[in-house]
């Protein structure tokens, strides 16, 4: 059942203890791998085996909780959906994801993005509320693909480390929350785009892309924020000449 | 949490020429190199008088020509203006307002140029 | 616990230069030249006005080998951007549902990509047909 680890990868991680280090630095660990071992559990053997200290975050294995993003030869990657046999005859480079703080080793400041998820309203907003006594909201299905792959997002901040933009203004809104504020926008059942629409429309609303296409590639989960975010372009752009036209809400 | 209201950005007038040049471009781009670059120059198919003094002034002062001169120049400018705004962004070069001034202030002054030449070649 | 001492990594400068934005910038690049080729057609616009004279040395210029340099380059830079827009054309727009399902982005792009082809084809006829 157990195959054999006669092969070994060189991984080098970068290391960062806020406590006695000025600046991350490398280092490298000799990993014994098997056919089926991914990064992730490389980087467990490591911690297992090697060096107790070495931090990093996990949960699910599976490429579903979105816990164990990281840059794997430069490029935004799930560590468990990363196989160690694709990257034989190494030596691979282990970092934390691009364009955040570094808290510890390969633990990223999650803070600011999860301050621009709750930017943009992410729950449903009905048309019209009603009691659960009167049933459920009912959609067809081409209402579900109008907004399904928006909502496939687990929140694993690749599409972050992979855009240029965040990295040079951090206070762009970015990829994942335009497309979650898609994933409501563009359900049948909302009626909420005008809350949502401040996110939006400034210089660091979706005017900060710059349709770089990085987002939509490295993407684990084929949620093309590319595509939230540019659609958007255009919703905000007719917003723009059509809003006095539009009445006011009464407040 | 609601996000802060935000100062809604001018972009969407700048992205909306930058869309219409980009599309304009991407239709006929193309075939007016093609045609203005080398058939009609080297009379490939073309007769050699169709470049003549008197052809190109009749295409200019029909308004249908002066419409589509104006068009394709000015447009043309708006695309390539946004493109260059952004990209030297990127690449950090002068300020936002020389960036600004060397792209949509060129775009712009192009726009107004091409009106004024094609108004004094007359109808 | 600790003091938290969050890092800060600096961005390259020259991030858009390194792969894999190097293609983004490109595009983008290709953009630009755009203006060149509508600058060529200011400069005859101009030639018209100041008379027959100038007219014939912007015509003459238009048949030397440094305009055809010119317009080969800006010709390959141009069929860059053709194919690049319609590549966006599908992540700007709307997601198109038909008959209960998305139209695949690759066909909207073939589908702008062929009626570009299409438009640039009938210009060029119209030019080699009509009698001047």
């Amino acid at each position: 059942m157990t195959e054999r680890a006669d092969k070994t990868i060189e991984l080098s991680v970068l290391r960062y203890n806020p406590e006695t280090d000025e600046k991350p630095h490398h280092q490298s660990f000799t990993v014994p791998y098997t056919r089926d071992m991914s990064v992730l559990q490389g980087l467990q053997w490591i911690k297992d085996t090697v060096d107790g200290s070495l931090t990093f975050r996990w949960s699910c294995r599976m490429a579903i909780c979105g816990s164990c993003g990281m840059m794997i030869n430069g490029e935004p990657k799930l560590a468990c959906h990363t196989l160690l046999r694709d990257l034989a005859p190494g030596p691979v480079t282990v970092e934390p994801l691009a364009h955040f703080p570094i808290e510890r080793d390969l633990v990223v400041t999650v803070d600011d993005f999860v301050k621009k998820i709750e930017s943009v309203t992410p729950w449903l907003i009905p048309k019209h509320p009603k009691p659960v006594s009167e049933g459920p909201y009912n959609q067809t299905p081409a209402q579900l693909e109008a907004y399904e792959n928006f909502s496939a997002c687990i929140n694993c901040m690749l599409c972050y480390a992979a855009c240029p933009q965040y990295g040079e203004n951090p206070k762009f809104v970015g990829p994942a929350a335009m497309a979650i504020l898609q994933r409501y926008n563009g359900d049948s059942r909302d009626d909420g785009s005008a809350l949502r629409i401040d996110a939006v429309h400034g210089e660091d609303g979706v005017w900060g892309c710059t349709a770089v296409g990085a987002c939509s590639d490295v993407c684990p989960k084929a949620v093309d924020p590319m595509h939230a975010v540019n659609q958007n372009k255009m919703n905000t752009a007719l917003d723009y000449f059509l809003r006095f036209l539009k009445k006011r809400d009464a407040k | 949490m609601p996000h802060a209201p935000e100062k809604r950005s001018n972009a969407p007038i700048f992205w909306l020429l930058f869309g219409a040049g980009g599309t304009l471009s991407a239709l006929f781009g193309v075939g007016l190199i093609l045609v203005t670059g080398f058939l009609a120059p080297q009379g490939i198919g073309v007769a050699p008088e169709a470049l003549s003094y008197e052809n190109a002034l009749a295409f200019t002062q029909n308004w249908l020509g002066k419409a589509v001169i104006w068009a394709v120049i000015s447009l043309f400018f708006w695309h390539a203006a946004e493109r260059l705004y952004l990209t030297l962004k990127d690449m950090h070069v002068f300020s936002d307002t020389g960036r600004r001034l060397l792209t949509y202030g060129v775009a712009a002054l192009v726009t107004a140029v091409t009106a004024g030449l094609l108004l004094a070649i007359g109808f | 616990m600790s003091d938290r001492r969050p890092y800060v990594r600096p961005m390259p400068r020259d991030w858009w230069a390194r792969r894999p934005f190097r293609h983004y910038t490109i595009r983008e690049l290709s953009g630009v030249t755009i203006a060149i080729y509508a600058a060529v057609l200011l400069s005859g616009l101009v030639a018209l006005l100041q008379g027959p004279a100038a007219w014939e040395i912007w015509r003459g210029w238009l048949a030397s080998p440094a305009s055809l340099v010119l317009h080969a380059v800006l010709l390959v830079a141009m069929i860059w951007h053709l194919r690049t827009w319609f590549q966006i054309l599908p992540k700007t727009m709307p997601k198109l549902v038909v008959g209960g399902s998305p139209v695949p982005q690759r066909l909207i792009t073939l589908i702008g990509t062929s009626v570009a082809i299409v438009c640039s084809t009938a210009l060029v006829a119209f030019v080699l047909w009509r009698p001047f």
